[in-house]
């Protein structure tokens, strides 16, 4: 941690400008890395303004003015990058060196006295600004930028009043760049920072982005006209600090100082990425990462930012009741009145009765929906893996080789990716693959595709097992496709066995390196507290049609009227994840607060009290569900599993107590025959990956056919 | 009571909370430990869940048909107390 020591040695004015230079400076490493996972050394202590503070060694020194409370201005520095050190904001005075230092480039040095806020430090941040504002365009007004602008904002603050520059050949201009149907560019307005560009390299792993030309004709792009194809895209509109990238989806909708801002959980992927939604009204106008470290650092899967648009279509406002071959809204009295009449009419009883929990749904509405089943005497499916199965999305950075099986992180879990992808860059990690081979954005050593593939590994044959042997924090992520896979018994078991021979690397107290990578928000709190002629679809819409029975009673509760509730003979509407504030728990088990943004549409409700209200009829003999406020249903969680509401962190599972799951595992999949066909990830486009949100959103549509199937995605004359 | 052996079809799931490091827990990891296995062999399709957070009490809930929920309280027993208390549960 940073600390401030003491502010007790004060300026000397012998600090300024014509000392002999003592040259502190050092080739500065370009790989450095400032994230939370970095290691660190010796701390040192240098006086900034004044005040004496103490950073690890290795800090850059604007790192140290930082945590001695200095703001430094700065556009192309930022924490989770290497250093460029190209715009020249960050100037500050060192005692004793001939000219101001870009303080993201010099590291601190012990002992050094640093001056931020003297008139050569002045003089030089507006020198700097106005020879950026000298060719940038002077089009704020019609800006998307505007408002959330570093330039405008530092000009404000540290710029001069007036421009000393008048080009008579007018402002420099630059071709605007086609980067797809995500990212919308003006490269006028560019200032060549390379933010965008070493996000691209280091963090997405999309290589093309680069610059070309030098001085005044330096350019961003990819060369050779090309979109940019990168799950990962939005982030450059976030890290832009000028309006050169912006968000098209978002373009010419909203100014920041128009929305409301809220803090919650996304639901896409089961990384539960912290997101803030921005909204105006009753509108989510757009999604923005939340700095959360333990999960997604900063940066958010496109899915997560652009697949919004699609909680506008298609929603259900009202209850529907099936009549013939239409349905016809009705009252909320009038559709729980059908239902229970339909339980009736099915004569459904006991394991007849099934509950079905779909992708997107919340903590709260599946205890709610497991009680009710098991009220009415059903218990259909119970998953009761013990919780070491969870993946630990942060330990990904320690472990020192992985082993992934069935899986393409890139697609199923983007954030994820970029953490491999960023201990693969700069640690020694290993990963190998059994599975479909895949653009993964890493080296990785290929096993094999099949079931046969990992018994040979676990066999110790091929070239990857002396990698993994070797691995002192072996790691092995299992998709979550496995469960479904014909083979999938059999592969379990391997690895079960495989995982408990080698429990003194595998299963330590400090270490589970046996994971699970799910896929959606929801699956992790199904298996948490086990789930499958009267069915009740929560949010289901992966239900296979021809596995429900042509006389059984169906109900629908979701907030989209998709497959799920086509099936339906009564559709109760429920809130998408912006309209509640509500449970969520991730793949690696840790369980965090969405909050609701805006309000839901028409007469829909949140969904736990929908299922509350079910059957709460007196001829049940009991009344609504016992709780009735949300945080008895939260006394319910506590009740259920401790860890639903020990919010955001993850509980670890004891090394007994897995190796005891494991052996269980071993002994409930033994003896599964081995059928050999191969694993194959799900394509970006199968449904399984998409969620019925995502089918209604047109800025997804148009991913898919410039990404997908690399058609021109009609969006072209915007950019 | 031996845990080898199938239980009667009213008990739907059983669920043990406790935490993963706490001494109040310690009789509760061991009985999981040592018949964890045993009652997954003989009763295969029983829910089992084990559930760990740090500084929980330990507990015991048991889910008789329709919803019926009865709990113990596992704190600070030792694991053939744990056993004698579960073994009540299951069978009430
Ligand atoms: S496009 Fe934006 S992020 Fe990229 S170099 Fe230019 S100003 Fe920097
Ligand atoms: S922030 Fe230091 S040179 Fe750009």
């Amino acid at each position: 941690m940073l600390r401030i020591v003491s502010s007790v040695s004060r300026p000397t004015s012998t600090g300024l400008l014509g000392k002999v230079a003592v040259t502190t400076h050092t080739p500065h490493n370009g790989r450095r890395s400032f994230s939370s996972t970095s290691s660190r050394g010796a701390d040192i202590t240098l006086t900034v303004d004044g005040k004496e503070v103490t950073v690890p060694q290795g800090s850059a020194l604007i790192q140290a003015c930082e945590a001695a409370g200095a703001t430094i201005p700065r556009f192309c520095y930022h924490d989770r990058l290497a250093i460029a050190g190209n715009c020249r904001m960050c100037l500050v005075e060192v005692e004793r060196s001939p000219k101001p230092v870009a303080s993201c480039a010099m590291p601190a040095m012990p002992g050094s006295k640093v001056f931020t806020n003297t008139p050569l430090v002045h003089e030089a941040r507006e020198g700097v600004m106005e020879f950026l504002l000298a060719n940038h365009p002077l089009d704020c007004p019609i800006c998307d930028q505007g408002g959330e602008c570093d330039l405008q904002d530092q000009s404000m603050r540290y710029g001069s009043d007036r421009a000393r520059f008048h080009e008579i050949t007018g402002k420099r201009a630059v071709e605007n760049k086609d980067l797809g149907p995500l990212v919308k560019t003006s490269m006028n307005r560019c200032i060549q920072c390379t933010r965008c560009v070493r996000f691209a390299n280091e963090v997405a792993g999309v290589e093309e982005l680069g610059t070309t030309g030098r001085g005044n004709d330096m350019q961003i792009g990819t060369y050779v006209a090309k979109t940019m194809d990168s799950e990962l895209s939005g982030n450059v509109v976030d890290l832009c600090p000028v309006g050169a990238l912006t968000s098209k989806p978002y373009a010419y909708h909203a100014r920041p100082w128009e929305l409301k801002n809220t803090e919650s959980i996304d639901v896409m992927d089961a990384v539960g990425s912290n997101i803030r939604i921005d909204s105006r009204g009753v509108e989510v106008m757009r999604i923005q990462p939340k700095t959360n470290d333990d999960v997604n650092e900063e940066w958010i899967s496109d899915k997560t930012r652009y697949a919004y648009d699609g909680l506008k279509f298609q929603r259900l406002t009202t209850p529907l009741i099936k009549r013939g071959d239409r349905f016809v809204s009705a009252t909320w009295e009038d559709a729980l009145a059908a239902i229970a009449d339909g339980l009736a009419a099915s004569g459904a009883k006991d394991d007849e009765i099934q509950g079905v929990v779909g992708h997107l749904t919340d903590a709260e509405s599946i205890v709610a929906l497991k009680d009710l089943i098991n009220r009415l005497g059903s218990d259909n499916l119970a998953l009761d893996q013990p919780g070491g199965n969870a993946a630990p999305v942060h330990g990904v950075e320690k472990a020192d080789a992985i082993l992934l099986i069935g899986t393409n992180p890139r697609h199923e879990a983007a954030v994820l990716n970029s953490r491999i992808r960023k201990s693969w860059l700069h640690t020694g990690l290993e990963v190998g693959l059994v599975g479909e081979r895949a653009d993964t954005t890493y080296g990785y050593d290929f096993i094999g595709e099949d079931a046969k593939a990992l018994s040979n590994f676990i066999a110790g044959k091929g070239p990857f097992v002396e990698k993994f042997k070797n691995a002192k924090r072996p790691l092995i992520i299992v998709g979550s496709a496995l469960a479904e896979h014909p083979d999938g018994k059999a592969m379990y078991n391997d690895l079960a066995k495989f995982v408990e021979k080698n429990k003194d690397k595998l299963v330590t107290p400090e270490w589970n390196g046996f994971s699970i990578l799910q896929r959606v928000a929801s699956r992790p709190a199904a298996y948490e507290l086990g789930f499958p002629k009267f069915i009740y679809l929560l949010n289901a819409d992966e239900v296979d049609p021809k596995s429900i029975p042509q006389d059984a009673f169906v109900v629908y509760q979701g907030h989209h009227g998709d497959l799920g509730a086509q099936l339906a003979d009564v559709c109760l509407p429920g809130v998408a994840y912006t309209e509640k504030g509500v449970t969520w728990v991730n793949t690696e088990g840790r369980a965090q607060l969405g909050r609701a943004a805006v309000s839901s549409p028409g007469a829909s409700r949140e969904d736990w009290k929908i299922i509350r209200y079910v059957f709460s009829w007196p001829i049940y003999r009991w009344g609504p569900l016992p709780y009735d406020d949300i945080l008895e249903v939260r006394d319910r969680l506590w009740d259920i599993s401790p860890t639903l509401v020990r919010y955001d962190v993850t509980e670890p599972t004891s090394q007994e107590i897995a190796i005891a799951g494991l052996k269980t595992l071993a002994t409930q999949t033994g003896g599964a025959k081995v059928a050999g066909t191969p694993l194959r990830n799900l394509s970006q486009t199968s449904t399984k990956l998409i969620l019925y949100q995502e089918r209604e959103s047109v800025t997804m549509a148009q991913c898919t056919r410039a990404f997908v199937k690399g058609e021109n995605y009609g969006f072209t004359a915007f950019a | 009571m031996s845990f080898a052996k199938a239980f009667s079809p009213a008990l739907r799931e059983i669920r043990i909370i406790f935490s993963q490091t706490g001494p109040a827990s310690a009789g509760t990891r061991q009985f999981i430990v040592s018949k964890y296995p045993d009652i997954k062999k003989h009763n295969p399709d029983l829910p089992v869940l084990i559930r760990e957070a740090t500084g929980t009490p330990a507990r015991a809930f048991a889910r008789f048909a329709r919803g019926v929920e009865q709990h113990v309280e596992l704190e600070n027993l030792s694991a053939p107390e744990v056993e004698a208390k579960v073994a009540e549960l299951i069978s009430s």
